[in-house]
């Protein structure tokens, strides 16, 4: 909130989801990939098959090409882009998990040299020395995924941390674990889809057959694995959580219907998997293709649910999504919220509009755009004067409930008990919100302005 | 003056003493520097080898496939300098990535086509054809980083500056310190990597290597780091009176503990013209070549001391009165020890067998 704010039409949120999405997809085959490709060359020494070797060798190329430069450079872009879309939250992340970070650094190093060396050495060394190469890399990359875990699951279930504040409080969160295991079963049905097309290269059938098979197996106990962990995930999560994208209504619809995505594409993606364990000659490169697109809408389909369930936190029970702290809701009723958002207070102007906007830009900016992503004019174009303002006054009056403790046991906030479950409380002084409430009532078509204004 | 728009310190305690994020941030700067310079300097040099005269082909291979290696590891060093740097002036970074949102973003986007783009000369240059173009677009791609990186660096020690470059983005480009203190980083790098590739040379013709070839590369090498060193002399003093004044007086007047290093510094440079400048024929005076590179690499790690110093003087007014509290986690840093150094060993050991772990004759080979 004391940050500029980075105008973006279509949402730093969005932003931050395209970055994570497509790092996920391709760090996640890092790790199962690299798991995968150590399998298929352990094998491939231990019985003298070639076409196994040759399998190894190309998946290493596409391991190199894709994972330590593009894996590597968009993992560093999704730190760059939450720094630029949450200055604050990422300040808290690496205040409290800065060793954590530097422990998965470590494991990066490792991960990265070994990887380089093993594909540099085909050829070149014994094979005991590069199954050490490739298993090193395991070792580091899947070292690397539980740290990384640690910490994302901290932001939307703290656990104990928002107490103690003690590292492995927030580490060893709830759904740490659930969530690894989810993940654990993410990569090895990644690395099963896209070696399963390095493998339909193979010419010899037979060859080709037994690849296919051994593949598929990753991808069947790896869907199991997703699923177990999904559903152990979801039982983890607090039930203010689970209800706005759970039961018959959920609070927010669109979560609601990514969870249906995410389980059917689980199930589709199991036929596939099974269809080509039990019929590995009939696997042809576009059923693969398919089952790879399938993988890849239900693990993106997770981590828009796991982003989304976070409302109207960005650390849960800590920080709003706007960067407003739950501790400090009193300090800005008081002080006013421009007093802490400088860079929105200077655009403040001297009318009750342009000091309006100031209020947005600082509360609301960080996920509404005035008419790109969550349009807010568009929100606010059938709602009458009278309305908005109750509603403003309906999300100021929830700072209130924040602060009664009444809905809050160790720690954490029951927000199913508000009126408005995934929207952060209004902050600031009575004077901001009215002026709020001019600036969005200025947004409105131009008749209706006017009449409110008569009115 | 500071501005009023610097942003509240974060109302978390730093999770270890403040020297010791310094240290860190410093030491693993060094090496990322070290392999900046490695990737800058060698894909201008490649770029500027291209592959006409013999020996010059298998020069730029040379950044080429060194590169292949120097650019990962450029960014992994990258991570940690960064982390630690965020912990102790994040309220400073953040402000000034923000502000020049889409250039800091798209630095990525640079990366990424430079390194693809690497690969895809080293590939053309393994099958015999020929990578001007490409090397040529990957060296503009890295120049275009070091510039972005400058810019950030400089932006975040002056918030000052600040109101100027949210009005304008451009104007975060019009610091006068900008000019010298990019020329400074990249003439630095290309210093390096001349004197990289001499080195290696050197090396190659000893373990009976071709002569003719690496005579090439060691006299291009040679060259470039005497040219790039003498403009560094130059620009050097001019990067020194383009500093804010203010600066500039907190700086002399840090009596040793600020001279020492800067006279360091720029006493290596004069020595290492005064070496290069000996060198007529590098593969007969292989120590002075390896000597060459030392000294570089010791001037890397003053002027780096320098440029930490430096940002203490440029912060010094913003962070006037600054209560920063301190919670060690005492555990998980001895955690990360521990880990760093089983990491390190392990990485150490990987790499050293995959460079020594030969098959006898006959045996077997993965």
């Amino acid at each position: 909130m004391d940050y500029p704010i980075w105008d973006l039409a279509m949402g730093g949120g969005s932003l931050i989801a395209l970055v994570a999405i497509a790092h996920v997809l391709v760090s996640h085959f890092a790790i199962g990939g690299g798991l995968a490709i150590a399998v298929v060359e352990t094998l491939s020494v231990r019985r003298g098959d070639a076409a196994l070797r040759n399998l190894a060798k190309r998946g290493s190329l596409m391991l190199i090409l894709v994972s330590t430069v593009f894996g590597a450079i968009s993992g560093v872009g999704i730190w760059f882009t939450i720094g630029l879309v949450q200055p604050a939250a990422t300040s808290t992340l690496i205040h409290n998990f800065v060793w954590g970070w530097a422990i998965e650094w470590v494991f990066f190093i490792l991960e990265v040299a070994t990887a380089l060396a093993y594909y540099a050495t085909w050829d070149k060394v014994r094979p005991r020395t590069h199954l050490l190469l490739i298993w090193l890399y395991v070792f580091a990359a899947y070292m690397s995924l539980v740290v990384i875990q640690g910490i994302i699951s901290f932001m939307l279930t703290p656990g104990r941390w928002v107490e103690t504040r003690s590292f492995w409080d927030g580490f060893l969160n709830p759904t740490f674990v659930p969530g690894l295991v989810l993940r654990t079963g993410i990569c090895l049905f990644l690395a099963g889809a896209y070696l399963t097309l390095a493998a339909l290269r193979e010419r010899d059938g037979d060859a080709r057959a037994r690849m296919v098979r051994l593949l598929a197996a990753f991808q069947v106990v790896g869907v199991l694995l997703a699923y177990g962990g999904y559903r152990w995930w979801e039982a983890a999560l607090p039930e203010s959580v689970r209800t706005l994208f759970l039961g018959s209504a959920p609070k927010i619809a669109g979560l609601g219907t990514t969870r249906q995505h995410i389980l059917w594409g689980l199930a589709v993606y199991l036929v596939l998997a099974l269809f080509a364990w039990m019929l590995p000659r009939a696997q042809k490169w576009p059923v693969a293709v398919v089952a790879m697109l399938v993988a890849f809408t239900s693990f993106g389909g997770y981590e828009r649910l796991r982003e989304g369930a976070r409302k109207p936190f960005v650390i849960r029970d800590y920080m709003f999504s706007n960067g407003v702290l739950v501790g400090e809701i009193a300090d800005l009723n008081q002080r006013g919220v421009l007093a802490k958002a400088r860079w929105a207070a200077r655009e403040a102007g001297g009318t009750p509009e342009s000091k309006g906007r100031a209020v947005f830009r600082a509360q609301c900016a960080s996920c509404h755009t005035i008419d790109g992503y969550l349009s807010i004019r568009a929100l606010v174009a059938p709602v009458d004067a009278d309305m908005l303002a109750g509603i403003l006054a309906t999300l100021r009056a929830e700072g209130d409930e924040y602060l009664s403790g009444k809905h809050t046991h160790e720690g954490h906030v029951d927000t199913r008990q508000l009126d408005y479950p995934f929207m952060p409380p209004l902050v600031g002084t009575d004077d901001e919100v009215e002026a709020l409430t001019a600036y969005l009532v200025s947004l409105k078509p131009s008749d209706v302005a006017e009449v409110s204004r008569a009115q | 003056m500071p501005s009023d728009l610097i942003p509240a310190l974060d109302p978390a305690a730093l999770p270890g003493p403040p020297w010791l994020f310094h240290l860190l941030w410093v030491v693993t700067f060094l090496i990322h520097l070290l392999f900046v310079n490695t990737v800058l300097g060698g894909s201008l040099l490649a770029a500027l080898a291209g592959g006409g005269k013999p020996g010059r082909r298998e020069t730029a291979t040379f950044f080429v496939e060194v590169n292949s290696w120097a650019i990962s590891f450029a960014i992994t060093f990258g991570i940690a300098p960064l982390l630690f740097m965020q912990v102790l002036f994040g309220r400073f970074f953040y402000t000034a990535t923000v502000l020049v949102a889409w250039p800091w973003l798209g630095m990525l986007g640079l990366l990424t086509l430079a390194y693809y783009l690497n690969y895809i000369a080293k590939f053309r240059l393994r099958a015999g054809r020929g990578a001007r173009p490409v090397l040529v677009v990957e060296a503009l791609c890295f120049l275009g980083i070091a510039a972005i990186q400058v810019m950030v660096n400089l932006l975040h020690m002056q918030s000052d500056r600040w109101e100027k470059v949210a009005e304008q983005t451009s104007a975060a480009l019009t610091n006068p310190t900008f000019l010298p203190r990019y020329l400074h980083f990249v003439l630095a790098a290309v210093a390096m990597a001349g004197a990289l590739a001499a080195w290696v040379a050197v090396r190659r013709v000893a373990k009976g290597g071709d002569r003719g070839v690496n005579d090439t590369m060691a006299r291009f090498g040679v060259r470039a780091a005497l040219v790039a060193t003498v403009l560094q002399l130059a620009d050097g003093f001019w990067l020194l009176l383009s500093l804010p004044e203010d600066v500039l007086k907190a700086f002399m007047r840090g009596g040793g503990a600020t001279m020492a290093p800067l006279a360091l510094g720029v006493l290596a440079g004069v020595v290492l013209i005064a070496v290069v400048a000996q060198i007529t024929d590098p593969l007969a005076q292989g120590a002075k070549v390896r000597l060459t590179l030392a000294v570089l690499i010791a001037a890397v790690v003053l002027m780096v001391i320098t440029r930490h110093q430096l940002r203490s003087f440029y912060l010094t007014p913003a962070r006037a009165g600054e209560q920063v509290t301190v919670a060690p986690q005492w555990g998980v840093l001895a955690l990360f020890l521990v880990i760093f150094v089983i990491g390190i060993g392990l990485t150490v050991y990987a790499l050293v067998k995959a460079a020594t772990d030969r098959p006898e004759a006959g045996e077997q080979t993965a």
